[in-house]
């Protein structure tokens, strides 16, 4: 083969893609390369994935020596901790808040635990260089959550849905404009805590939640895996997040704001 | 019961094909995914498929690409199958099939009923699988490095990959 190095999109537009292992799953990026030499792509997508593992080295609950574990147990104070740690518990105060409290980090198991939340952020700092580097558009797919701006070449970013009982079908595709989040037990098992209990519940097969924030809206989406419709209605209230649920028994419901494509 | 209800999905499509093309519905089509089981509420199958949810389908009657045709969506008759009775609402654009939803669904019995359900999303998502091709990427829960090599995510990047 000849010619730049990548693919194209699916509105055969030349991209750079690229898929980096990171946080215990793997992110994949789709960088539109506009008028940028291939080296410039290729910088920026280096730099992005070290934001990433940044951030792995940073909220890691697995690493007993990461940030968020000693804060966990109380073994450092935020002002001992970097400024990013602060920016995601002011982040998880939001988020908290705005869920009615579906989301709640500080009722997890084991102590504080913003897992719920910090993959959406640091996808979102990842994308921000991309940004930065003066890319036409990109998309990151963080393990499942997506942030993008600009776009794929025509109209928007398409993203699809996974079946929550089918690992090779789609149970719709939507269009964003800046993040989608999905939650559910299926990839997993039950790891979703219902905050009022402290117990695993799954009101939802699959919970989805669109809208400008990606730590917001991953956060809203684990909320929503949670507490079903109830924390369904929570995100209908919320100024440009819309969310889509399928209950366990398959019926669906929404809040109307998503730009399904059908 | 698995088979019943894959044959259900053979019927259905026989039925709904026969349909097709026969009523343009325009931009006015509505996005949000139906719900798959009425269970046995109300007798008329239009009106479930076309008031569910407030979505939008913002763009896309404008979409861009030069060729590109205008939805259209058509709902077949309520036709009986082995343990009940449905309809199914078919939206095409040209001559690709981008969406399908249930808006009837009446069985005799409730198991009957659970099996359906658990069926009928595997009928749209077997079309929507169909046209990943057309994706930019895959949104769900957290997958593991290990999953991720089973992922549609997966086959998007290595098509993107060349």
């Amino acid at each position: 083969m000849t010619g730049p190095p990548g693919g194209t999109t699916a509105d055969g537009v030349p991209v750079t893609a690229h898929a980096e292992p990171a946080m215990g799953t793997v992110f994949s990026f789709t960088a539109v390369r506009g008028a940028l030499p291939p080296g410039a792509v290729r910088a920026a997508l280096a730099a992005a994935c070290r934001v990433l593992h940044h951030c792995d080295a940073l909220f890691s609950t697995w690493d007993a020596a990461s940030p968020v574990s000693r804060f966990r147990r109380g073994a450092a104070a935020l002002s001992q901790l970097p400024g990013e740690f602060g920016a995601v518990l002011q982040e998880c105060h939001v988020a908290k808040e705005a869920s009615g409290g579906w989301f709640d980090p500080w009722a997890m198991p084991g102590g504080f635990d913003p897992t719920g939340l910090v993959k959406g952020w640091a996808t979102e700092r990842a994308l921000d260089e991309l940004r930065g580097a003066g890319l036409p558009g990109a998309l990151i797919n963080g393990g499942g959550d997506v942030a993008a701006f600009g776009s794929p070449g025509t109209g928007r970013w398409r993203v699809g849905i996974r079946h929550p009982w089918r690992a090779d079908a789609l149970a719709c595709i939507v269009e964003i404009e800046a993040a989608v989040a999905t939650s559910g037990g299926y990839e997993r098992g039950p790891h979703l805590i219902d905050p009022g209990t402290g117990l695993p519940a799954a009101r939802a097969a699959s919970a989805t939640v669109t809208g400008p924030s990606l730590a917001l809206a991953d956060a809203l989406a684990t909320g929503v895996a949670v507490g079903g419709d109830e924390a369904l209605a929570v995100v209908a209230g919320l100024p440009g997040y819309a969310g889509y649920l399928i209950r366990p028994d398959g019926s669906e419901a929404d809040t109307g704001g998503i730009a399904f494509l059908r | 019961m698995k088979r019943a209800g894959w044959y259900l999905i053979a019927g259905a499509a026989a039925g709904f094909a026969g349909v097709l093309g026969l009523h343009g519905a325009g931009a006015a089509t509505p996005s949000s995914p139906g719900p798959l089981a009425s269970g046995g509420a109300g007798a008329a199958p239009a009106p479930a498929a076309t008031a569910t949810g407030g979505t939008s389908r913002s763009g896309d009657p404008a979409a861009p690409s030069g060729g590109a045709a205008p939805a259209r969506r058509a709902t077949g008759a309520v036709v009986p199958y082995g343990y009940g009775e449905l309809s199914v609402t078919v939206t095409v654009r040209g001559t690709q099939i981008t969406a399908v939803s249930v808006p009837l669904l009446r069985t005799a019995e409730p198991y009957s009923q659970q099996i359906a359900e658990q069926v009928l999303p595997m009928l749209r998502s077997e079309v929507l699988a169909a046209h990943s091709a057309q994706i930019h990427a895959v949104s769900g829960a957290t997958y593991t490095s290990a999953a991720y090599a089973q992922s549609i995510q997966s086959a998007l990047d290595k098509l993107h990959v060349k």
